[in-house]
């Protein structure tokens, strides 16, 4: 939030200053400052003067012809509209050289987006990297028809005790052990409990002598880092760290981060909701963006729990509301049975099945 | 196909059963897009709104759509009616999935080249997607399909700064991509959720009954002529249309990105010059 205000507080003192130059300088602090907590990791929007550096026909004199219309960073260039800008040139005496710093503006923003793909590409990457990890319980993998696919934001809605955070750390027993990936888990609850994950690592395995056993059990512990957040700041803190390690590809030990875990996601967001203003929404938003975009580019599977409120008629639904609604892929709901340690989990939402298809698990103490 | 009617029952007894006629209709006439597009006005120029909230099939008709579009109208002597054109598809959810494209596209090539009628009930099939349709006929026409699959082009942004990145960057764009297929773009798919809405803007929606606060733009139909052209048609449709709420609608797909670090100046530089970009397009137009 502050990074908004930063900026808010430099436009307005650009306006009140004429000349544009000591301005810039501290107009590229603030951005710079930005996007190391910013989202576009790849597009800085450094001003014009640092372009200049790389591309040699943005010289003073564009530079100059773009403060005139107020234009003093790439952002700026962004929101102007060019083809005004070129009618301007066209007045200008140096026309053709500005036209030809227009038109490497124009390649620049365009890489400021994403590539553009067409279907085979898409479906290349799709069948080569975005694999499906089974979770270690057969009534869910059934019910996805092989697991928590890779690329997709998973969603757990269940009332208290209905069994997520015990999903969660099956999952990451699961995926630490058998599929030898890493698992970034982010608690917020103080639910993480290794003892647990012990305990199911040790369900399914062939008894072997200790000594192995020990230092098997070590490493699969290794591949899992364990991020005890409580507000929604600092999930956003470990989340653009962990975008920055993956993609500058530091590699913990010997393993990649195949799984992210979030324990839980209404515990983050419910504080900041409310209160009339959009910035809660917004917030959350944005998170569930980011993990999408953690998902799909760095092939992760992203599992987020949440839980249920009272509905219409006594019903409970899903909390987070209407605009978390659509950001997770899958939607799946838990269900604990009294007493028995019999679990029901059933579709809420996904993209190739119809909802209401349901299954039973059990987990064993 | 005159027929001499014998006698009065004769002429009152039917021809044929609603259900065969369907069938004849549809061969002999087939829609160039499914329903419930068929009666929709999607031409040049046109900017068709499909609204809807989360488990509608928005996006299951964007998807039909495209496989119509870039199906050839025939290839190696089977008729597929599709209208041989590419289809760029801007993903602001991020949620849009690749296999469920690629099993349409199957489904439709394997249909037709079966000869089955598979245009009446398509949207009533049940895909399991994780079966092979290699059961059905492992002769389907592969290089159509890898065809077809390339003429589909797809984006996802992030947030609205990429989005904004990709429509100033998107008339080169189809130059290039016509060039390089050598056929034009002929529907562009944008497709997002809105989130929550601003009481101020909900009000010009209000005209539905339901609270209907997921909206998806689907604008279409480009004729390659000039590269402004594109641009400007979009913009006249938009002010054209009298109602507000499709400039509300842009206004809010910007605004309502979730880019974190916006202060309300931001946004409001955003809007206007997204909107004077669309409206000083329409200057070269008026020139000629």
């Amino acid at each position: 939030m502050e990074v908004g205000l930063d900026i808010k507080f430099f436009q307005r003192e650009r306006r009140k200053k004429e000349e544009g130059g000591v301005l810039i300088h501290q107009l590229y602090i603030v951005l710079h400052v930005t996007t190391a907590r910013g989202e576009r990791g790849k597009c800085e929007m450094a001003p014009l003067k640092y372009l200049e550096q790389e591309y040699p026909i943005l010289d003073s004199n564009f530079q100059n012809f773009c403060a005139t219309h107020g234009i003093f960073s790439e952002e700026d260039l962004l929101l102007h509209d060019l083809h005004v800008l070129v009618a301007f040139a066209e007045q200008q005496s140096t026309s053709e050289r500005l036209k030809q710093g227009i038109t490497q503006v124009l390649s620049i923003i365009d890489g400021q987006h994403q590539p553009w793909l067409n279907g085979m590409e898409l479906l290349e990457d799709a069948q080569l990297n975005k694999h499906v990890l089974s979770t270690g319980c057969e009534g869910i993998d059934l019910l996805l028809q092989g697991g928590l696919r890779m690329g997709q934001l998973t969603e757990l809605v269940g009332a208290s005790s209905s069994g997520k955070t015990q999903v969660c750390l099956l999952a990451t027993s699961n995926v630490a052990k058998k599929h030898m990936g890493g698992v970034v888990y982010l608690d917020t609850g103080n639910s993480f409990s290794p003892q647990r994950v012990i305990d199911f690592i040790r369900q399914n395995s062939d008894p072997a002598i200790d000594q192995a056993k020990h230092r098997i059990l070590q490493k699969v512990m290794n591949r899992i880092l364990c991020h005890s957040v409580f507000d929604i700041f600092t999930m956003f803190d470990v989340l653009h760290q962990l975008e920055l390690n993956l993609r500058s590809q530091i590699q913990k030990g010997d393993c990649q981060v195949q799984l992210l875990i979030v324990d839980s996601m209404s515990s983050l967001v419910t504080p900041i909701l409310g209160g009339g203003g959009s910035q809660g929404h917004a917030l959350m938003t944005s998170a569930g963006f980011l993990l999408k975009k953690l998902a799909h580019e760095h092939n992760l599977v992203v599992l987020v729990t949440n839980h249920t409120v009272g509905g219409e008629g006594g019903i409970s639904k899903p909390a987070l509301g209407e605009s978390w609604k659509s950001i997770p892929h899958v939607r799946l709901r838990l269900s604990h049975d009294q007493g028995s340690s019999i679990y029901n989990v059933s579709v809420f939402k996904h993209p190739s099945m119809a909802s209401g298809k349901a299954a039973r698990f059990t987990i064993y103490d | 196909m005159e027929k001499v009617v014998g006698s009065p029952r004769e002429w009152i007894d039917r021809n044929e059963s609603a259900k065969t006629m369907l069938a004849r209709v549809l061969t002999a006439r087939p829609l160039l897009l499914l329903p419930p597009l068929h009666r929709v006005p999607l031409r040049v120029g046109n900017v068709v709104e499909l609204v809807g909230t989360s488990p509608s099939a928005k996006t299951h008709i964007l998807i039909q759509a495209a496989v119509s579009c870039v199906l050839p109208k025939e290839w190696n002597g089977v008729h597929y009616g599709g209208l041989d054109r590419l289809v760029m598809f801007i993903d602001l959810d991020c949620r849009f999935d690749i296999l469920r494209l690629s099993k349409m596209l199957k489904h439709r090539i394997n249909g037709e080249s079966n000869g089955s009628l598979k245009k009446i009930d398509q949207e009533h099939m049940d895909f399991d997607l994780w079966n092979n349709d290699t059961k059905k006929s492992p002769t389907y026409d592969e290089e159509l399909y890898s065809l077809c699959m390339r003429r589909f082009l797809f984006i996802r942004c992030y947030d609205s700064f990429q989005f904004l990145a990709t429509l100033k960057t998107l008339h080169y764009r189809i130059r290039k991509e016509q060039e390089l297929h050598g056929i034009s773009v002929h529907i562009l798919m944008i497709d997002r959720n809105l989130g929550k809405l601003d009481t101020s803007n909900s009000r010009s929606m209000s005209s539905t009954s339901l609270q209907l606060p997921y909206r998806e733009y689907m604008p279409s139909v480009w004729q390659m002529i000039l590269s402004f052209e594109p641009m400007t048609m979009i913009a006249r449709s938009i002010f054209q249309n009298g109602c507000s709420h499709h400039r509300v609608l842009w206004i809010n797909l910007l605004s309502k990105r979730p880019v974190s670090s916006w202060s309300h100046e931001l946004r409001e530089d955003l809007v206007c010059s997204l909107g004077s970009f669309l409206i000083s397009n329409m200057m070269p137009i008026k020139s000629t």
